[in-house]
């Protein structure tokens, strides 16, 4: 009896639902490619996998803090560019590697200040404010070395490090970049269910008018949840840069919507004040199972993305039907 | 220290277009309740705003508990000073529980993270001493009925001490339970000595609660003084500024033709095998608790939402909705209750709220709008209505809640239907303009179009209808002639929850 009544108040979390449905869909998208091939269980393929999801899940906490507060974040597949472009220049022209992480982290933050200039003070909608970051972030990431992409980053001690630490190295079967992604998914875990910035990223997601009749500040907010976005870009683009051992111009292209379908497969509403990040973790492996499973499983890369389109939206809808019903059923 | 809590002289303040205030004054004493009335759009919200900090004022001396406020208050300072207000429009983040709610912008901190559990007890405690005990803080407000939300809204206007509390139409949207509920509150508050200052347009109400009266009219202060010292008729002669003897004019027109008639109608929980009939030149009025399933039986005729079984003969002809645009396009129209959520597009200026719905009338065969008959509509409008608007391309958001109102029930007039539901058509609504809507009621049953209302205001329903049916629990429990039935009878019928319904 004890144990049904703490199922039930976990279930009536408000998201906790969502958030489980996604989980369930891991599951079964997992069991439908191990019969396909039976590769796909191996540890072979599973431990190679977890790393694939990291840059998923890193935008897709971004974009759906981001959400949660009622805005969107197109900037961040740009700014990944950008990060990755900025710190591998800096690496290949001598400066220390820890130094020009730093650099970078600054200049990522520097947008994310600027999308919430843009959006939280300036008003504009966010899906033009952050347009217009997204263009001019690509065209810095393509300037900084001078159109090109850069070389190799090199192998001494350091840049061989960060290699280590973002992508290559692990302890027994989890990668480092795996235990990075993890933290930063706990800390921000943690920051939106406990900390007063989380509760006020709800609240102005939830009905803008009286959030701020309440005292709260609405510039502060958005611009925080737009820093939080730039940052996990940002660790998403040194991933991406430590596993190419090098920049690339092309370097998150369209990730933003990979946010944002991380996002929304894990239960965030992109209408804003609802939705619970854990979700996001099973949001980013559905993204990454389907284009790992589908490539085992032989399908044409043609084929494999109107397949993961049409699922994407098919779990969305799903998860609306699911919700709606409750609501009818709910409703007096 | 003056005699007043609260001071208010010489207050302007104009918007573009609108003087909303000129040289207001109010006075506030300790430990009383004073009712603010006026029309729609007199500028009593705004007078309200200006005191708790969200407009600031043009000119003018305030002064909160012998404070002389120099410059410009914001919301803090106000709730700082003790001064909480209660929307008109409830303010609340649905998605959040009511502990978070009542503690939004100034959580408890502890160790770097949100002292839920300590919040949670405070709130609980707050709760409690309204005498609310079975609330829990963790429940998520948008699940909560609207009289509770509200409650939530007072308990954290105490959780800043308020000694001033003000409430913009708080019984507008309640149920009769509720209010009795809330009026229990404010009389507990005056004890602790919060003085309240209480906006309603329900007149019938006030004698249970208040102490003091202060009137204003059309942006102007014109009395004040107790409220035993009044007669209803001076009240509302001073709000009006003329006399109104009829508050509910009733038209008697002989009963024509059926012109629908409901079989057997089936729509989810709340509307379980409805049937009734609608005469040429009746009002037939729809009577029940909050909740009794009348709103989801107009939504179900109107194809707002979705029928299981059951048929709509109008006019001799079995009808097939499936939409409301079905419903539109064959002659029935219905005027929603949620004004915010359903009736009005608040971004959208009044000329194209007025015109949406009457699109098909105002396109030519390409689809080009034709400004002209479109101006023709929106004139006929605003005049039938008086409504109170800088100018037909300003905001429907910008207008006082009551003339928000009337946009909706004029964009429903623009048309010729042949049945038209109301559904909580005076929620807001000054005395004048109630009376301006229940004339247009009358000009409908004239020209023999059938009216439908739905109504939680007793008065409204026994005093503008021909025929009543009551509804309990999504079932039609009875039907009374309004002229000689007792509101006993109707409650009766509006509470026959278990019994088989006739
Ligand atoms: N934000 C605003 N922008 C422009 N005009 C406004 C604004 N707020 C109020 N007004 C105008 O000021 C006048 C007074 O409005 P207010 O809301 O104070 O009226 P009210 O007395 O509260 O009416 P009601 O009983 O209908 O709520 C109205 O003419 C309204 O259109
Ligand atoms: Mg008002």
């Amino acid at each position: 009896m004890e144990k049904k009544n703490s199922f039930h108040k976990f279930m009536s979390i408000p998201g906790m639902a969502s958030v489980l449905t996604a989980f369930v869909g891991v599951v079964i998208l997992m069991i439908i490619f191990t019969f396909m091939n039976p590769n796909f269980i191996s540890q072979r393929n599973l431990v190679p996998l977890s790393r694939s999801i990291c840059p998923y899940l890193l935008v897709g906490i971004g974009q759906g803090i981001v959400c949660i507060t009622g805005n969107i974040d197109l900037s961040i597949g740009s700014v990944l560019g950008m990060s990755a472009m900025i710190s591998a220049t800096l690496i290949c022209n001598g400066v220390n590697p820890i130094l020009a992480l730093v650099i970078t982290i600054i200049a990522c933050l520097a947008v994310g200040v600027v999308n919430g200039v843009l959006v939280g003070k300036f008003k504009l909608p966010p899906f033009i404010g952050t347009l217009g970051t997204m263009t001019i972030c690509r065209g810095l990431a393509e300037i900084v070395n001078g159109n090109y992409n850069t070389g190799d980053i090199g192998t001494s001690g350091m840049a061989t490090a960060i290699r280590d630490i973002f992508y290559y190295g692990k302890v027994g079967f989890i990668y480092y970049g795996v235990i990075v992604s993890l933290i930063i998914w706990f800390v921000f875990n943690y920051i939106m269910n406990y900390t007063r910035t989380g509760r006020h990223i709800y609240a102005i997601g939830s009905n803008v008018d009286a959030a701020r009749l309440s005292g709260v500040d609405v510039f502060k907010t958005t611009t925080v949840a737009y820093l939080i976005s730039a940052f996990c870009s940002c660790i998403a683009g040194f991933i991406t840069m430590a596993a190419a051992g090098m920049g690339s111009m092309q370097a998150g292209l369209s990730y933003e919507m990979y946010g944002v379908a991380a996002a929304v497969i894990g239960g965030i509403s992109t209408l804003g004040g609802s939705g619970l990040l854990v979700g996001t973790i099973a949001g980013a492996s559905v993204w990454a199972i389907l284009q790992n499973g589908l490539t085992l499983a032989n399908v044409p890369v043609a084929i494999r993305n109107i397949v993961i389109g049409v699922i994407v939206v098919a779990c969305v809808l799903l998860d609306i039907m699911r919700r709606n019903g409750v609501k009818l059923g709910k409703k007096k | 220290m003056s005699e007043y809590v609260v001071l208010m002289e010489h207050i302007t303040k104009t918007f573009p277009g609108v003087k909303a205030l000129d040289d207001v004054q109010l006075h506030l004493k300790t430990g009383e309740v004073m009712a603010l009335l006026g029309e729609n759009g007199a500028g009593k919200s705004t007078l309200m705003k200006i005191l708790s900090g969200v407009y600031t004022r043009d000119s003018g001396k305030m002064e909160i508990f012998g404070q002389d406020i120099v410059g410009d208050l914001n919301t803090k300072q106000a709730q700082d000073l003790g001064v909480a207000i209660i929307h008109q429009e409830l303010n609340m983040c649905q998605h959040l529980t009511v502990a978070n709610n009542m503690f939004l912008g100034r959580e408890l901190i502890k160790n770097g993270r949100l002292d839920t559990k300590e919040m949670n007890r405070q709130a609980q405690e707050q709760l409690a001493k309204l005498g609310i005990m079975d609330l829990d803080p963790n429940a998520t407000v948008g699940d909560l009925p609207v009289g509770r939300q509200q409650m939530v809204e007072i308990a954290k206007a105490l959780l800043i001490n308020a000694k001033v509390l003000i409430m913009d139409e708080p019984s507008s949207s309640l149920s009769n339970a509720e209010i009795t509920e809330m009026f229990r509150i404010v009389h507990e508050l005056k004890a602790m000595g919060t003085a309240i200052v209480y906006i309603s347009h329900r007149l019938q109400e006030l004698h249970n609660i208040v102490d003091s009266v202060t009137i204003m009219r059309d942006g102007k202060y014109i009395t004040e003084g107790k409220f035993k010292d009044f007669t209803m008729e001076e009240i509302i002669a001073n709000m009006v500024g003329r006399e109104i003897t009829n508050q509910f004019p009733r038209d008697q027109v002989a009963r024509g033709k059926k012109i629908l008639e409901i079989k057997n109608l089936n729509a989810g929980r709340m509307v379980r095998d409805v049937s009734f009939d609608l005469y040429e030149g009746e009002v037939l009025g729809f009577s029940g608790l909050v909740g009794a399933g009348r709103t989801e039986t107009m939504r179900a005729i109107f194809g707002a939402d979705v029928k299981e079984s059951g048929e709509i003969i109008l006019d001799g002809k079995k009808l097939t909705i499936r939409k409301p645009d079905d419903a539109i396009r064959q002659g029935i129209v219905l005027a929603p209750e949620d004004r915010k959520k359903e009736g009005l597009c608040t971004k959208l200026s009044i000329r194209d709220n007025i015109a949406l719905p009457n699109l098909d009338l105002i396109c030519n065969s390409t689809g080009k709008i034709n400004k002209k008959i479109e101006d023709e509509m929106i004139e006929k409008g605003k005049n039938s209505l008086t409504i109170k608007m800088p100018g037909p391309d300003s905001q429907a958001g910008s207008l006082s809640g009551g003339n928000q109102q009337k946009v909706v029930v004029a964009k429903w007039l623009a048309r010729e239907s042949r049945v038209v539901i109301f559904d909580e058509p005076t929620r807001g609504i000054d005395v004048a303009a109630k009376v301006e809507i229940y004339q247009i009621i009358n000009t409908l049953k004239k020209r023999g179009i059938g009216v439908i209302i739905v109504s939680s205001e007793m008065p409204e329903v026994m005093g503008i209808s021909d025929r009543v049916i009551v509804m309990c629990n999504g079932k039609v429990t009875g039907e009374v002639d309004p002229r000689t039935v007792s509101e006993e009878e109707i409650m009766t019928y509006a509470t026959q929850f278990g019994e088989n319904a006739s």
